[in-house]
């Protein structure tokens, strides 16, 4: 049998083989289908992270104005300094470290270092070098000499500069870098990583506002993360403007008169805050010693802030409402209220003061002069304090005369603000102690003595107040028995100019008191100007007020920097009535508060703060309200 | 009943009428696909946003081979391919030395095929190897297909192969080491080796895999690994395998156009003119450019074996599967390796893959195939 010539074809085989393709085929396109149909969508997206990138556009930060307009806050362009790596040829990186450093103030060595983990990381990423706003000269300086500054790159950047930084930074306060926390919490709002943000006072309260809209930038990089083009662009939205209470006249008025006193020596410390008592209305607010503001808008040396951290004094705490004090006599107001309000006195209780002094189970008690008979107006007036100890709680001097007792005490005083925080619109305010017999078991675990009550009828002891908690107290009572929440917003407007916010005064309580005895007092606190412990010569206000004078530390000795360890704080609040001296009208009201431990310390003088007072609303009322 | 042409191979008709058997699905499916690789080159090529210089100079570049590739197969097909039989034993020292030659003095980028500058171009000779491979092998088993039931042919077979082999493996170039691997499987079978000691020789190389795997350099078990989890290092060695994922995918249906795609010019495939250009292509043209090509493809394998199942002798049908096999092996692993059903290695896709070196071996082999067609029984009256 012959063999067929074409038997090496073997046709199973072939068909093996086609089998074999229509699998791979098969298998390849199933997988395609999955990938490109089923999926498309999916990786459609994936390419389209990988391409565009999304880059914020910072907004400029709103501005802070007087309640004229006048600006507190605004910004100026600053330049940042970064490096591409890729654009600086790796033997000249030394001296291109070597010259940035000197130029802004850094170690070389980490100039080095930041270039060349970048280098690594991604060279086609910039680097910032500077780490605060660097000022025009220097920009325009590296901008100009390209050829010495390889791979530089110079971009604007704005710094927040404060018009006298020092008088408005306990208010205003400033901004900072974002912490890890904060931006953690914050990141869903827009905040960045490297973001500022308000860090205290009105820059971190009215930080919503101030902010402003970050726009967008998308851009298309390629894998090496470098910016190929702009595809679209969403404009930021300018931060709104902030319009505080506050007038920048009477601010500096203030803030002239306080400063001085320091530099003369004839205190230490001094707080000074303006409110116009019919709504809350804050019209100053001054702090002294302060810090400068700008000097955490440009970046704050470690040694700057060692030094503010070293003063004794607390520059950065803004003691109108962040610190406590001892109210002194200006308590009297609040022993006075209760008394007349539980009707244990009206303004003919009598007491006569036959003597400077008197003791209660061997414990002297002091008035500083024996004044004869007196009324509540006259008490008031001389600032008795053996008056005021017989309202309290009774005396020999009066044997008729029952004391009102701590517990209503206690009570009309927390319904006139003490020993709670105001609700001001700035973070740190301290409460203060209005104590009563259940706070001393509570927290000192001891029973109250009479002795107590006498020391809190003339605000020592363990009352404590902070310097807007008095001013708010007064305020209620000059306007005829409201107690408004102090602020300091007056309104938001954006950019355009119009009001974004205004809101409205906010009342924390109606005072549960006759305005028949609200008046006595704004009598009393008239005659302490006319015929008291405030006396002004040739007065041309009908200025109403109280002083105080409260010791502290040491008797004896001076500290280490020279100064006195005996102190003390001298108050005098006050506020101004338009007509007839006693009306509920008065459209301001200040207090005004020192911290005498001056080297000069003299223990006689006259209470600096009436003085003061009277120059400064003088000069603000008559001066012209520009 | 006329003696068989076949008995006397050397006794070749006038040229003139051979031209009648040409094959005119091969030839036109290839004109076809170097068309679709020149539109290919010139749509992951043609970037004026990154790249500067004439944007053509690929797609020019790519016409140039292509006519020389064009050149080349009209060359091979006028001579009867049973010269290259003759010479096979010749064909098989230029092979070895080839390969020799390129671990000597070849360059080598990024683990890609390696490559012999001469005179500012640069060869691929591996590429070349593989087709001359194809012939030798081809000869070799036409020669000894009356034994081929013997694991001594088998065995033989492997010996010649094994060298060649082990050169290009050395370069280091697994990807190609393993085409000349399916090469050898594919003209053993279509000789018709017994199936059991194919699938012996397969289960032999399959248990000696953690031989192999202690052998691979680390980048390679590197691909290994990314192939299995790319995620384990997505910015490393899973950077190209997901890259290419999210280029594949992103084409969706119909693709985002020529030059639309943003994966490839932006730099997020890598070697997207080459190595990963099915996921560019996948990404512009979308599924359905995907589909052509693979119908493109399918068209050329049915007419390489149909070639192959008509030609005169066994040894023109072994050159024919040869290449055919060739061809779907490396479809596979290159497509499946942008679509991650295949580890990464540096194989081109043929005809679509960007380079003078793999198109010119690819049309010498459709050549060589259309000079088998030529060469075969005249068709019926």
């Amino acid at each position: 049998m012959r063999q067929d010539p074409r038997a090496f074809v073997r046709p199973r085989r072939f068909i093996a083989f086609g089998i074999a393709m229509l699998v791979v085929f098969t298998a390849l396109t199933a997988r395609l289908y999955d990938l490109e149909i089923v999926h498309g969508d999916y990786y459609r997206d994936l390419a389209e992270q990988n391409r565009i990138l999304r880059l914020p556009v910072t907004a400029e930060r709103g501005g802070i104005v007087d309640r004229n307009g006048y600006v507190l806050a605004r910004n100026v362009p600053g330049f940042a300094v970064s490096v591409i790596p890729v654009d600086l040829p790796r033997p000249r990186e030394q001296e291109l470290a070597l010259r940035l450093a000197s130029l802004l103030n850094f170690p070389s060595d980490a100039v080095a270092d930041q270039i060349r983990t970048q280098r690594v990381r991604n060279p086609y990423e910039p680097v910032r070098i500077s780490t605060a706003p660097v000022p025009r000269e220097i920009a325009i300086g590296i901008s100009e000499r390209a050829e010495l500054f390889p791979g530089v790159r110079v971009d604007p950047e704005s710094i927040r500069l404060y018009a006298d930084g020092t008088l408005y930074a306990p208010l205003i306060g400033y901004t900072g870098p974002i912490t890890q926390d904060e931006f953690e919490k914050l990141k869903d709002a827009g905040y960045l990583a490297d973001d500022d943000i308000g860090r205290t006072g009105i820059e971190s309260v009215y930080e919503q506002y101030l902010r402003g809209t970050y726009g967008w930038r998308e851009i298309e990089r390629d894998a090496a993360q470098r910016e190929i083009k702009t595809l679209a662009l969403q404009q930021p939205g300018v931060g709104d403007t902030v319009v505080l209470t506050i007038d920048d006249r009477l601010q500096k008025l203030l803030d002239a008169e306080l400063r001085l006193g320091v530099e003369e020596d004839r205190f230490t410390q001094a707080v000074g805050v303006a409110m116009n008592p019919q709504n809350g209305d804050i019209l100053a607010m001054v702090s002294i010693p302060g810090y400068d503001n700008n000097m955490f808008a440009r970046g704050i040396t470690s040694k700057e802030i060692a030094a503010l951290n070293a003063d004794d004094r607390h520059p950065l705490v803004n003691k109108a409402i962040g610190d406590i004090y001892p109210a002194g006599s200006t308590f009297k107001m609040v022993t006075g209220l209760s008394a007349l309000s539980e009707g244990t006195a009206t303004r003919d209780t009598q007491v006569n003061v036959t003597a400077m002094s008197f003791s209660v189970s061997g414990t002297p008690f002091f008035d500083w002069r024996a004044h004869g008979p007196l009324t509540f107006v006259t008490g008031f007036a001389h600032s008795s304090d053996i008056y005021f100890y017989t309202l309290a709680a009774g005396t020999p001097f009066a044997p008729n005369v029952r004391g009102v007792g701590p517990e209503a005490i206690a009570k009309y005083g927390k319904m006139l603000g003490f020993g709670a925080p105001t609700g001001i619109d700035l973070p740190g305010e301290a409460a203060g102690i209005m104590p009563s017999p259940e706070w001393k078991l509570e927290n000192k675990n001891e029973p109250w003595t009479i002795g107590n009550t006498y020391q809190e009828a003339i605000g020592q002891g363990f009352v404590a107040v902070t310097p807007m908690q008095l001013l708010n107290a007064y305020a209620s009572v000059a306007n005829g028995g409201t107690l408004w929440q102090p602020h300091l917003l007056k309104q938001v407007i954006d950019s355009q100019g119009t009001v974004v916010a205004k809101p409205a005064p906010q009342m924390i309580r109606k005072l549960d008191m006759t305005q028949e005895n609200l008046r006595l007092l704004r009598e009393s606190a008239r005659r302490v100007v006319t015929i008291g412990h405030a006396y002004m010569p040739n007065a041309k206000l009908p200025i109403a007020g109280k002083t105080g004078t409260a010791e502290f530390g040491a008797a004896t000795g001076k500290d280490g920097a020279g100064r006195n360890k005996l102190g003390f704080h001298n108050w005098f609040v006050s506020f101004l009535p338009q007509a007839d001296n006693t009306d509920p009208t008065a459209q301001i009201a200040m207090v005004i508060f020192t911290y005498d431990s001056s080297k000069s310390l003299c223990e006689n003088c006259f209470n600096p703060a009436v003085g003061m007072t009277q120059r400064i609303l003088e000069a603000y009322v008559l001066g012209g309200n520009k | 009943m006329t003696l068989p042409r076949a008995a006397t191979p050397l006794h070749d008709r006038p040229a003139a009428s051979h031209w009648t058997q040409l094959d005119p699905m091969l030839l036109i499916v290839t004109v076809l696909l170097v068309g679709y690789g020149l539109v290919m080159t010139y749509s992951t090529t043609a970037e004026t946003r990154t790249f500067t210089g004439d944007p053509m100079q690929f797609v020019l570049r790519g016409a140039l081979w292509a006519a020389v590739g064009f050149l080349v197969m009209a060359g091979v097909a006028l001579f009867d391919y049973a010269w290259l039989g003759t010479f096979a034993p010749v064909l098989y020292a230029i092979t070895l030395g080839l390969l020799f030659v390129v671990l000597q003095i070849g360059t080598s980028s990024l683990g890609a095929q390696r490559s012999v500058n001469i005179a500012g171009l640069s060869f691929q000779f591996s590429e070349v190897a593989k087709i001359l491979m194809i012939v030798v092998l081809a000869k070799y088993f036409a020669d000894h297909r009356d034994r081929i039931g013997s694991p001594l042919v088998i065995g033989f077979g492997l010996v010649l192969l094994a060298p060649a082999v082990f050169l290009v493996y050395r370069q280091p170039d697994l990807g190609t080491s393993l085409v000349f691997i399916a090469i050898f499987f594919g003209i053993a079978f279509l000789a018709g080796a017994r199936v059991w000691q194919l699938t012996a020789l397969a289960a032999i190389a399959g248990a000696a895999l953690p031989l192999v795997w202690s052998l691979l350099k680390d980048y390679q078990r590197g691909r290994l690994g990314a192939f299995l989890d790319p995620y384990a290092d997505p910015q490393g060695a899973g950077w190209n395998i997901i890259q290419s994922l999210i280029a594949v995918g992103s084409g969706g249906p119909t693709g985002k156009g020529l030059t639309a795609g943003t994966q490839s010019p932006l730099g997020y495939l890598p070697i997207a003119e080459s190595d990963f250009v099915f996921a560019g292509l996948a990404e512009d043209l979308g599924f359905a450019g995907a589909v052509i090509l693979f119908a493109l493809y399918i068209v050329l394998l049915v007419a390489a074996l149909r070639v192959a199942f008509r030609a005169r002798d066994p040894f023109g049908l072994l050159i024919g599967g040869g290449v055919a096999t060739m061809l779907l092996f490396q479809i596979l692993v290159n497509v499946g390796m942008a679509i991650s059903l295949m580890p990464v290695t540096g194989i081109p896709l043929p005809f679509i893959s960007h380079g003078g070196s793999s198109l010119v071996s690819i049309c010498f082999a459709l050549g060589v195939l259309q000079s088998v067609s030529m060469r075969r029984e005249p068709d019926g009256p």
